[in-house]
């Protein structure tokens, strides 16, 4: 591991968990975490998984469309590695995806559509309750480096931690009505990037794009701000145009910028 | 099979004896009476634009219980829908309970000892709630009140019904009342998807609307068009159906 990578991953936990303590906004946090994987790890994108209280798996965040389509497809099709790896409550490595057209037929096919070779899938865990899961998707074949997937685990139980936002792990309806907030915001999330993209002809990247780039210059949660423009207390014209200003001017939004 | 997970099944199957709208709450109602070990359920319905009161109901009584919430503007299932949290009394004759004293004085005359008052969200709206009576004070066990939140899951396809109350449910076919129990559940779930809230963000924008009322048209097109929620949200997505659109056209067939 070179030393500027260690330094980067050191960064990121501590972000990560400094914004664990300052009172986050979850499903943020948890789309930032998604982007930490795939800069951070050797994979390309990553895409988390939740259950909700009926075990059934949503998509809560992705660091791309593809990551996004190609977990959606698995949810649609309920056959892939991420279910797996919540119904096994175990990592499942999927080195080489063409080798496995088999046992996923369908989903193999689409991850290699979309430009996906490898898959890694790493259980998040509260205890003896498996939360979702953490997806890595590489556009190489291979498996991970024993140090990438024990960092993977790692990032997978800071978003398990998230989830639960350090409630007793005994009280476990704290836990579900906290994970059905999260699965509630994501809901309002993806309806607020409707509007934007309704009302700025953008497709669902760039409204979310605009979404977070408002968010976070007006130092607001997102999910709050997504909230309030479904609520039309916040005009989606003011938000797209803040985008559009932000495009224009010279300085580079970095990615990842917390 | 746990139990917890029998219950579901169960009140699934209650739903999937056919009847849509006023006739599938009614039914729902009864199972949870049959279901839940409490002696009444009602479903009301308190969206804005919708019209406000009882729709389902295992009985008269509960019906008439139900409905004094809106004639008095005070009880559980109101504060249930403000918040979008449960309200859950074990014991209306607590001394500390007085958040509603004129409802609660109606349901101690009529012996009615604890209420839960569970919310039904639609796209993640708080549209109505479902209302369970029991004549014993206590609370609902583990069990009981995970099956109770169940059955507010499902008594969101009643209410998309009422809401949508304009379609032509002979017209929509019989297909999800299979009969396997599994017919609500999975259409529930094909309304909780990515797309479907995209599109129903979409749908907001095209008609100034709010998020159930989007999520009812998107429905109502589902059924008319005899497709998928999300066949018709990636359409919509896309940009192959827009509904400011079909609004005009719509219209006129």
């Amino acid at each position: 591991m070179s030393d500027n990578r260690e330094r980067e991953i050191v960064a990121a936990f501590v972000a990560l968990s400094s914004r664990l303590v300052d009172g986050y906004d979850v499903v943020d946090l948890l789309s930032g975490l998604t982007t930490d994987c795939a800069r951070l790890l050797d994979v390309d994108s990553a895409g988390l998984l939740l259950a909700d209280p009926h075990g059934v798996l949503h998509l809560l965040a992705a660091s791309s469309q593809a990551t996004r389509d190609v977990e959606l497809y698995q949810l649609q099709r309920a056959e892939g590695p991420c279910l797996d790896c919540y119904q096994a409550g175990a990592p499942v490595s999927v080195p080489d995806l063409s080798e496995e057209t088999a046992r996923w037929p369908q989903f193999t096919a689409a991850a290699m559509a979309a430009g996906f070779a490898s898959v890694h899938a790493v259980p998040m865990r509260l205890r003896d309750q498996v939360l979702g899961t953490l997806g890595l998707f590489g556009a190489h074949t291979g498996a991970l480096a024993d140090d990438d997937l024990s960092l993977g685990q790692a990032f997978a139980h800071v978003a398990s931690v998230a989830l639960v936002q350090g409630k007793a792990v005994a009280d476990k309806d704290a836990v579900v009505s906290q994970l059905q907030l999260a699965l509630s915001s994501r809901v309002v999330l993806e309806q607020a990037k409707g509007i934007l993209a309704q009302t700025g002809d953008l497709d669902m990247e760039q409204a979310f794009a605009s979404l977070r780039r408002y968010a976070r210059d007006h130092n607001l949660k997102l999910s709050a701000l997504a909230a309030s423009v479904v609520a039309r207390e916040t005009a989606p014209r003011q938000i797209l145009d803040h985008f559009t200003e932000r495009l224009s001017t010279k300085r580079a939004v970095r990615p990842n910028e917390l | 099979m746990d139990s917890g997970a029998r219950l579901r099944s169960d009140l699934q199957a209650a739903m999937a004896g056919g009847g849509r709208g006023l006739a599938a709450a009614n039914q729902l109602c009864h199972a949870c009476v049959d279901l839940l070990d409490v002696d009444g359920a009602a479903i009301s319905l308190m969206h804005e634009g919708a019209t406000r009161g009882t729709f389902g109901s295992s009985g008269d009584l509960s019906r008439r219980l139900d409905e004094f919430q809106f004639t008095l503007g005070e009880g559980p299932c109101l504060d249930a829908v403000a918040k979008g949290e449960p309200i859950l009394v074990a014991d209306l004759a607590a001394i500390k309970e007085q958040r509603w004293p004129a409802f609660t004085g109606a349901l101690l005359g009529v012996g009615v000892r604890a209420v839960f008052a569970l919310p039904v969200a639609i796209g993640a709206v708080p549209v109505g709630a479902l209302d369970l009576f029991r004549h014993q004070p206590g609370s609902l066990h583990g069990e009981q009140l995970g099956g109770s939140l169940h059955a507010a899951e499902l008594a969101a396809l009643p209410l998309l019904d009422l809401m949508g109350a304009d379609l032509d449910w002979s017209a929509a076919g019989d297909g999800e009342s299979d009969g396997d129990g599994d017919g609500a559940w999975s259409e529930l779930a094909s309304l909780e998807r990515v797309e479907v809230y995209q599109a129903t963000g979409m749908i907001m924008a095209q008609l100034g609307v709010g998020p159930a009322e989007a999520l009812v048209r998107l429905r109502a097109h589902a059924f008319a068009h005899d497709q998928t929620a999300s066949e018709v949200a990636w359409a919509v997505v896309e940009r192959r159906l827009s509904f400011d659109d079909a609004a005009n056209t719509e219209g006129s067939s």
